[in-house]
């Protein structure tokens, strides 16, 4: 048995025992208080800009109540592609290796939609839509492969970091921290699974591409990197709670010292696995 | 309200600045932008917010066919033009 075959192993032993019934096992209020905290102040993506400190605290409260539905938003959004690309990989020649991992993998994707999709429709009567668009285009072999586990990578990992902090903020409604622990639980394992896959593929494929290839490939990553951090920054949010101008504080906020600072810190990990690996040859710019 | 000329004016200089390395007499309203890689598939995110701010109207992307963002003339006709029935 390889070793990935034995890290699959692992990880779906460990799937089946903590195995839980996503219908069942949370409670939902009838309504929520919005003056309560629901993401982290300090992952609100205005936090120390000039408009945040100017916001009353039942103002910040309420616009960390449309962060979190964003934050879950993206996270339905990203994980419908997720499951999408997951499906087409199920009992794919030369995949029998993963396969077993692939079910745990998409029925643990579709279980975080269901807390997902049960808060944002439940208390804001939606989920913020998908502004991504997917151009079709052709690939070298394997470089399709690799870009979707690199991307669900690099999306999980940067959400994780989220997850981990909100699930241990006792300042939380205690809703958002279930939803952002049951995730992180899951997420831990699909973690380990990218990095050995991601880690893998590039290494079998990468040496047969093309130096234009490869120079594509690393600079589709850096702009899929800075890309899934502009979905953190929704003026739809800041509409919603009721502030003015909110493309001018999108803008604003994305560019800001401190955004950029935030940024860099949460995807240090992603980031120095991707450079250490050699997947990309030098830091992205956030 | 933005005329005709000063929207078409705006998409070109943001579609200028968000390529990076293109000449303003480079683009002109029928260069494919997307074909040419002028804008990348992540790009076109950012294209949708700055089209939303111009319009002040929401864009389902679920709903866009294919082919909205391939130049200048077809984000004007699609997101911006009033048909006069």
């Amino acid at each position: 048995m390889t070793d990935f075959a034995k890290t699959v192993k692992k990880l779906c032993d460990a799937s089946v025992k903590d195995y839980i019934n996503p219908y069942s096992f949370l409670d939902w209020p009838e309504a929520l208080d919005l003056e309560q905290w629901f993401t982290s102040p300090e992952l609100i993506s205005l936090y120390g800009t000039d408009v945040y400190e100017r916001l009353t605290d039942a103002e910040k409260k309420r616009l960390s109540f449309y962060e979190a539905v964003n934050f879950f938003s993206l996270n339905i959004n990203g994980e419908k592609s997720l499951v999408q690309g997951l499906a087409e990989r199920l009992y794919r020649r030369g995949n029998d290796e993963i396969t077993r991992y692939l079910h745990h993998f998409l029925d643990e994707e579709n279980k975080h939609m269901v807390y997902f999709g049960g808060f944002c429709t439940r208390y804001a009567g939606k989920v913020y839509p998908d502004k991504k668009m997917v151009f079709p285009r052709d690939y070298e072999p394997g470089e399709q492969d690799f870009l979707f586990f690199a991307k669900v990578l690099i999306f999980e990992e940067i959400v994780d970091v989220y997850n981990v902090a909100m699930s241990r903020d006792e300042r939380l409604v205690p809703l958002a921290r279930q939803i952002n622990l049951l995730h992180h639980r899951d997420e831990a394992r699909h973690l380990v699974f990218g990095r050995q896959i991601v880690r893998d593929l590039f290494a079998v494929h990468s040496p047969r591409w093309s130096d234009e290839t490869r120079q594509r490939v690393r600079d589709y990553l850096k702009g899929y990197l800075a890309s899934a951090w502009k979905e953190y920054y929704n003026p739809d949010v800041y509409r919603d709670a009721g502030l003015e101008d909110p493309f001018e504080i999108q803008e604003m906020a994305f560019e800001s010292a401190g955004a950029r600072a935030h940024r860099n810190r949460v995807s240090k990990g992603c980031v120095h696995f991707l450079l250490e690996n050699n997947i990309l040859d030098q830091e992205p710019a956030l | 309200m933005r005329t005709e000329t000063e929207i078409r004016e705006a998409l070109k200089e943001w579609i200028v600045k968000a390529n990076g390395k293109i000449q303003p007499e480079q683009l002109n309203d029928e260069t494919p932008i997307i074909e040419q890689r002028i804008i990348s598939s992540l790009q076109v995110m950012d294209l949708i917010f700055f089209i939303e701010k111009l319009s002040g109207k929401s864009i389902e992307v679920e709903s866009l066919k294919v082919g909205v963002f391939r130049n200048i003339n077809a984000i004007y006709e699609t997101f911006f033009h009033v048909s006069v029935a």
